[in-house]
């Protein structure tokens, strides 16, 4: 599944890019997502992904990998988890870019995710409605927080 | 094989909302089990406890209440199906539900249960939306009723609280006037598109009612289809039929699946809609 | 490490007592055993098959009360006060049900693993309406699948039993 999401932030691109490391800020965006830790300082973290749907819940331990970084403008990572009680994995590409527009900064997301094993048979369609649904909630919530603290 | 849990077998409404209550989410209702079982089967959730509320009285069933037809939520498709009540007055229900899944789920599944489950690819949330039918959630100390466009709220997701219970089904009895169909299409196990159209026909349309469901993650009544054909002659109506079709099949929320592409099921929304309201029309 | 079969101390013990192919039986189950497990395993009727395992496919059907079920997809304890038939107790004391004497006769079935369901299922359609249009029949047949024979003398087969139900009811 494919997924691309814009957001225009009214803020510096250095103020993004500073705020995207942070990792416990930046974690506090993505909903259903708890415990982040720092692994390896800029190249890996962990952290705890929860998601409802209806009565189902799946709790993913995720490993995040930095790949590739090119200062105030990109970032490739990776993420993976697995959630053993249903029997699922998931795993996540990530291309995140930032460009400037004026005094407005252009937060890109590209993300290819697929979920394999039991959660797949809830319905592809499910999945890919609530992966869409996280993904645009996470990109509201970082430019929230970015404006409002003016 | 299943995971072990409790058996609760309580006697009032009271007692499962209390039970809903006490035990919250390691708690479920248990009816037919025709979805739930599934799911357990499958290990996709998990209960310390299965409240089977098959003991309790009086929600099984349909009867005429004044201007409604009362439809117990513990009824089965198959009670559905053979109810001279609905033969007579909802003969679009009864053809919906002897179209559901396959004999032994009629024989289980009940109404009641299809609707809480709230399983997008399903039958009855369609109909009974254009039929503008309203559930009874009940808990110990109180009672509301819910219209159905408001009860189906998302995927495997309803309006109910946690410690409700679904209890009755109304649907207002048609007037002589009122006419009423339910289509489907699919290939896999369970429908990918339905739906609903009635309305009133004095000559000209009235009351008009669209729903569609299967194809997105709950089923939505569509006002704007609604709309181009309200207040139109026969003909007239016919005559925008396609283009309320491209508006349902937009409104559908269709997302591509194994169910087929978007566009495809949009398509079928516009195809469903025309059929579905000449045979009302006929 | 071996799966434990015995019962442990607080497990929830339900007494069924219900009527398997006409007669009375009592047995216990836990509250999450699975009608067609406890028919296969307790009981040694293994008639019923485990197919799709999502009462899809119809191989589990069993007529609890006269009316076809997925014994995959019910809970053992819901027979309590009822009866219960399969595929073993159709024939009457060692003569074989019309329908199973037309299987046979009507070449019904190929590896037979359709078969129990496919038969009690058409029992329960044909109590239900002993002359079923072609289109009534396929109805109430939907849910039982067959990869075996194409359907076809499955049909013949019901129509042929029917027939020769209608009969001998005279």
């Amino acid at each position: 599944m494919q997924f691309q999401k814009e957001v225009e932030i009214l803020a510096p691109r250095e103020k993004v890019w500073r705020f995207i490391w942070d990792v416990d800020r930046f974690i506090a965006c993505v909903p259903g997502c708890k415990e982040a830790k720092t692994i390896e300082e800029g190249k890996r973290y962990a952290a705890t992904m929860v998601e409802k749907v209806g009565p189902f819940k799946v709790e993913f331990p995720t490993t995040i990998e930095v790949l590739e970084r090119e200062e105030l403008t990109r970032i490739k990572a990776q993420a993976s988890g697995a959630d053993n009680k249903i029997g699922s994995r998931m795993k996540l590409d990530l291309d995140v870019s930032l460009r400037e527009q004026g005094d407005k900064t252009v937060l890109g997301f590209v993300a290819g995710v697929d979920i394999l094993g039991k959660l797949a048979a809830l319905g592809h369609g499910i999945i890919k409605r609530k992966a869409d649904q996280v993904l645009d909630e996470f990109a509201q919530a970082v430019k929230a927080k970015l404006e409002g603290e003016g | 094989m299943l995971r072990r849990f409790r058996l609760e077998e309580p006697e009032s409404v009271a007692e499962v909302s209390e039970l809903l209550g006490r035990f919250g989410e390691s708690a479920k209702i248990y009816a037919g089990g025709t979805e739930l079982l599934l799911a357990m089967k499958e290990g996709l959730v998990q209960y310390e406890r299965l409240i089977n509320v098959k003991k309790l009285t009086g929600l099984s069933g349909v009867k005429l209440a004044g201007a409604a037809v009362e439809v117990g939520a513990l009824s089965t498709h198959h009670q559905l199906e053979d109810s001279p009540v609905l033969k007579e007055k909802l003969p679009a229900l009864v053809k919906l539900e002897q179209n559901v899944a396959n004999v032994r789920v009629r024989q289980a599944g009940t109404l009641g249960g299809n609707l809480c489950f709230a399983e997008p690819h399903a039958d009855p949330g369609t109909l009974l939306i254009a039929l503008g039918a309203k559930m009874v959630a009940e808990k110990a100390s109180s009672k509301r009723e819910i219209a159905a466009e408001d009860f189906l709220v998302d995927a495997y997701e309803t309006a109910l609280e946690p410690d409700e219970v679904l209890t009755k089904i109304h649907v207002p009895v048609p007037a002589a006037s009122g006419r009423s169909a339910y289509l489907k299409f699919g290939y896999l196990e369970r429908p990918s598109v339905g739906v609903a159209v009635a309305f009133n026909l004095n000559g000209a349309v009235s009351g008009v009612r669209i729903a569609v469901g299967c194809a997105g993650p709950a089923p939505r009544r569509v006002p704007e289809a609604e709309a181009l054909l309200e207040g139109k002659s026969r003909d007239e109506a016919l005559g925008r039929i396609a283009e309320a079709g491209a508006i349902a099949g937009k409104a559908s929320q269709a997302i591509s699946d194994l169910h087929g592409s978007q566009e495809y099921k949009e398509h079928i929304v516009g195809v469903l809609l025309k059929r579905a309201f000449q045979s009302a029309l006929s | 490490m071996a799966k434990a079969m015995t019962k442990r101390s607080d497990a929830q013990s339900i007494p069924v007592s219900f009527t398997l192919n006409g007669r009375l039986q009592e047995i216990e189950v836990e509250p999450h055993e699975l009608l067609l497990d406890v028919v296969r395993e307790q009981l040694g009727l293994t008639g019923a098959k485990r197919s799709c395992d999502v009462q899809v496919c119809g191989a589990c059907t069993l007529l609890v009360d006269g009316r076809p079920v997925s014994a995959c997809t019910t809970l053992a304890f819901e027979v309590r006060g009822r009866s219960v038939l399969t595929i073993e107790g159709l024939a009457q004391d060692g003569k074989l049900h019309p329908l199973q004497e037309a299987f046979i006769e009507h070449g019904g079935f190929q590896c037979g693993f359709c078969t129990p369901g496919m038969i009690l299922a058409a029992k329960a359609l044909l109590d239900e309406n002993p002359d079923p249009s072609e289109a009534q029949l396929k109805h109430f047949m939907h849910g039982n699948i067959c990869r075996c024979t194409g359907y076809k003398k499955i049909i013949e087969s019901i129509m042929a039993a029917a027939k020769k139900m209608r009969g001998q009811a005279r």
